[in-house]
């Protein structure tokens, strides 16, 4: 996740990240973990509250003043839930595609490239 | 492709469905295969590599299985379907070095193919009681490990497309070379990074070999041929 400030909407946090705030703190699945002061009343996620939770690093650009958001590390694993993400993808054409649109069916879900 | 398509022809009538993602920055140049391919289930691309982070995806071709729920029964793996006609490939004399060596290196590529095309066929039949389909906590034990290093690699990562993408390209190389140094088990990340030095702009097709180039420290065919074979960088899938 691109930051220009250490600031974000929930919304933004969770599409890039699929991390949710929900009552019981961040959520992915059935895992919440608890982030007081990551979540303010107007919406918005302390980026470097919510990562420090997660064990996500923050790795910044000083000259360009960005910083990027790296993934969890919370079980040491690439995975810490078996809770699919479902990030926001797009076909060829462009439009948006979710995993969750193929609820109800198995997905053998493929990585390739061109390269 | 063409062999992920003909499979998901054969699963469509168990209720299941391939979808391919394509982690490529540059859409453009993964089109004309996709096009040519003209897949018939959902054919997504990841310009972010968004996927590496998310599922644990490091190299291509890797796969993980979905349930009807939404939930992983098997983490990403290795994925070959079919036998690549280039193992049975009689390697010509006289072959310029880093092509001969290539040539090689896939030749001994592990292949898990025909078994790993089984095992989806099974579980797509079977569901949970298929001998391959895992449980929560298995699928989140054998997902593969993720250090703060590995987790700083896919932060820098997106700090070089960000920069290739707004036109900084040496600032986008650095954190590229950064992302490689953090996470030299990604496949994806270097040759991702590479072949956007080694193709020509306008190119409709990447340079296979990627390199050598004056750019990065090194190339497919030394990082592969030095670490031991492509083998080296796959995660072979347990059946």
């Amino acid at each position: 996740m691109i930051l220009t400030e250490l600031r974000t909407t929930a919304e933004a946090f969770a599409h890039a990240t699929d991390w949710y705030p929900k009552p019981e703190g961040l959520c992915r699945g059935e895992v919440c973990v608890p982030a007081p002061g990551a979540l303010s009343s107007d919406g918005m996620i302390d980026v470097a509250v919510a990562a420090q939770k997660l064990g996500m690093p923050i790795v910044q650009d000083i000259e360009h003043g960005v910083w990027a958001l790296g993934s969890a590390t919370l079980s040491g694993k690439s995975l810490s839930t078996a809770v699919a993400a479902d990030p926001e993808l797009k076909t060829f054409d462009g439009t948006p595609f979710k995993l969750s649109s193929l609820r109800g069916k198995k997905v053998v879900l493929v990585a390739w490239s061109s390269y | 492709m063409p062999g992920w398509q003909a499979l998901n022809e054969e699963i469509a009538k168990f209720g299941a469905t391939v979808v391919t993602v394509a982690l490529d920055i540059d859409p453009a140049l993964a089109k004309p295969w996709n096009d040519l391919a003209n897949p018939n289930h959902p054919s997504l691309v990841d310009t972010l590599h968004i996927t590496n982070s998310l599922f644990g995806f490091t190299n291509i071709p890797m796969a993980a299985w979905i349930d009807e729920d939404g939930n992983l029964v098997r983490p990403a793996e290795g994925a070959s379907i079919e036998r690549s006609p280039l193992r049975d490939m009689e390697i010509p004399e006289g072959l310029p070095e880093q092509l001969n060596k290539m040539m090689h290196a896939v030749k001994a590529i592990p292949d898990d193919g025909e078994a790993y095309r089984e095992a989806i066929l099974d579980w797509v039949q079977k569901g949970s009681t298929s001998a391959f389909a895992l449980t929560p906590d298995e699928v989140i034990a054998r997902s593969q490990p993720r250090s703060d290093n590995e987790a700083r690699a896919t932060a820098c990562f997106e700090l070089g497309e960000y920069f290739h993408r707004t036109g900084e390209n040496e600032t986008a190389v650095k954190w590229w070379k950064e992302a490689h140094r953090l996470h030299p088990q990604n496949l994806t990340y270097k040759r991702q990074a590479w072949t956007l030095v080694t193709t020509p702009a306008g190119a409709t097709e990447y340079d296979l070999m990627q390199g050598p180039n004056e750019v990065y420290d090194s190339n497919l065919v030394d990082e592969v041929t030095g670490e031991g074979g492509f083998g080296q960088f796959i995660i072979r899938p347990r059946l």
